[in-house]
């Protein structure tokens, strides 16, 4: 009787409102997973870890999307959520997290083309990237923020976000021409 | 614009679409190329940001949103069956208490006549020791007995009040008959000395084991009952 009082009157109200988040919920999952998966690698630098992060982050925002008035905004929330989310796993356990793990770096060189040796070494300098000038890059590449927005995402003043997304591109560029010399030199 | 913020412009953002920056980068050869060198650095480097992710990612992202939406769903279930069984014990408990609450003999002592109307009409003719026997069988009378015959005794048996067993007998007055019961002390019995309604009179006293009560249509009948019971029963 009360399971049959419980199914008549609430579920109708409570299962539209549920499903209407849950439908909700998933369009966010599959629009934004992938930026998300990818920003989670390129700020702890491992794929297991940022799968985890990944997990936390959706599973929190799960239960606060009510709290997401604006679904043009729910990538900077996500974001703001990750870096939380990453911010709490160095609290739990100091990790070495100044360079993205090379091992974790998929592409071999020995089966490969030309292009995917330059990505190869492309993907190692931006790990061996200082994380400061790192998650700039990543907001604008990645996350196709502004200056202003990825500012307020990362509590910083424009400038210095400006400066740093300066000597990001500045450090990468020269990095590859470096190699490239070297390379053919070498070849 | 010099060249200089020129130069740390592009390298901020390539793309920028500001005009300021676009006349200047129109304005040499130069500028041209080293925007566009920078964009395609940003395409490599974009290319190089596109890590493979997961092909199964989205589908465990939302299995476990799903699998911890299930057990909320289970954790409130067990929550709303929890508190339907505590308001049931309360409820339970609350009756059981209520029936501890004072009871009312005389009230109970009338309906009794009234419902064993069957009482006042048949004559088992009972001997003192057969009531003896009822009463020692009775929780808290196990020591109360009639010393003599009470007069005649028309009718015996046990009866209920509230739960209390008690002896329920019909004795012959001088007039007529007189229901007598013998209920054993209880705190939470409450006993009037005299109590009526339109057609029956009715008697209580108090002995050192139990509560007395006399129901009869005549005033002297109970009396005469009264002083019988206080001579034979102890």
């Amino acid at each position: 009787m009360f399971a049959n009082w419980r199914k008549k009157s609430v579920e109708p109200a409570v299962s539209s409102d549920m499903l209407s988040k849950q439908r909700r919920y998933n369009s966010l999952v599959k629009a934004l997973h992938a930026d998300i998966f990818r920003y989670a690698f390129w700020l702890c630098g491992e794929k297991q870890v940022a799968e985890d992060i990944t997990q936390e982050t959706f599973l929190r925002a799960w239960r606060a999307l009510d709290s997401l008035q604006d679904d043009k905004a729910a990538k900077a929330w996500l974001i703001t959520i990750l870096r939380r989310e990453n911010a709490r796993r160095f609290e739990r356990k100091q990790f070495d997290y100044a360079d993205v793990e090379q091992e974790s770096l998929e592409d071999h060189l020995a089966s490969s083309t030309e292009e995917q040796t330059e990505q190869y070494l492309l993907r190692r300098q931006i790990a061996k990237l200082d994380i400061e000038y790192r998650e700039p890059l990543l907001l604008q590449l990645i996350g196709g923020f502004s200056g202003d927005e990825i500012a307020e995402l990362l509590e910083l003043n424009r400038n210095t976000v400006m400066t740093r997304l300066f000597r990001a591109r500045n450090q990468l560029k020269e990095l590859l021409e470096k190699t490239a010399v070297r390379g053919q030199s070498n070849g | 614009m010099d060249e200089l913020k020129f130069r740390r412009q592009a390298y901020e953002d390539p793309r920028n679409q500001d005009p300021e920056f676009l006349e200047q980068m129109q304005a040499t050869p130069e500028h041209q190329a080293l925007v566009s060198e920078l964009k395609r650095l940003d395409t490599k480097l974009s290319q190089a940001l596109k890590i493979e992710v997961p092909e199964d990612l989205a589908d465990k992202l939302i299995l476990r949103q799903q699998l911890q939406q299930h057990h909320k769903q289970r954790r409130q279930t067990g929550f709303l069956v929890a508190m339907a069984a505590s308001v049931a014990f309360i409820v339970g408990i609350s009756f059981s208490l209520l029936r501890l609450g004072p009871v009312d003999l005389a009230e109970h002592a009338l309906a009794h006549v009234y419902h064993e109307g069957v009482a006042l009409q048949v004559d088992q003719n009972v001997n003192f020791s057969q009531v003896n026997a009822q009463l020692a069988a009775m929780k808290n009378l196990e020591h109360a007995k009639f010393i003599e015959q009470p007069g005649k005794v028309y009718y015996t048996s046990y009866c209920d009040f509230q739960g209390v067993k008690s002896l329920h007998l019909v004795l012959q007055a001088e007039k007529g008959k007189v229901t007598l019961f013998i209920v054993p002390i209880e705190k939470r019995m409450v006993l009037d000395n005299t109590f009526a309604d339109g057609k029956y009179k009715g008697m209580g006293f108090e002995t050192r084991d139990a509560y007395i009560l006399l129901i009869g249509e005549d005033q002297a009948d109970l009396s005469f009952v009264k002083d019988e019971i206080k001579n034979t029963f102890i």
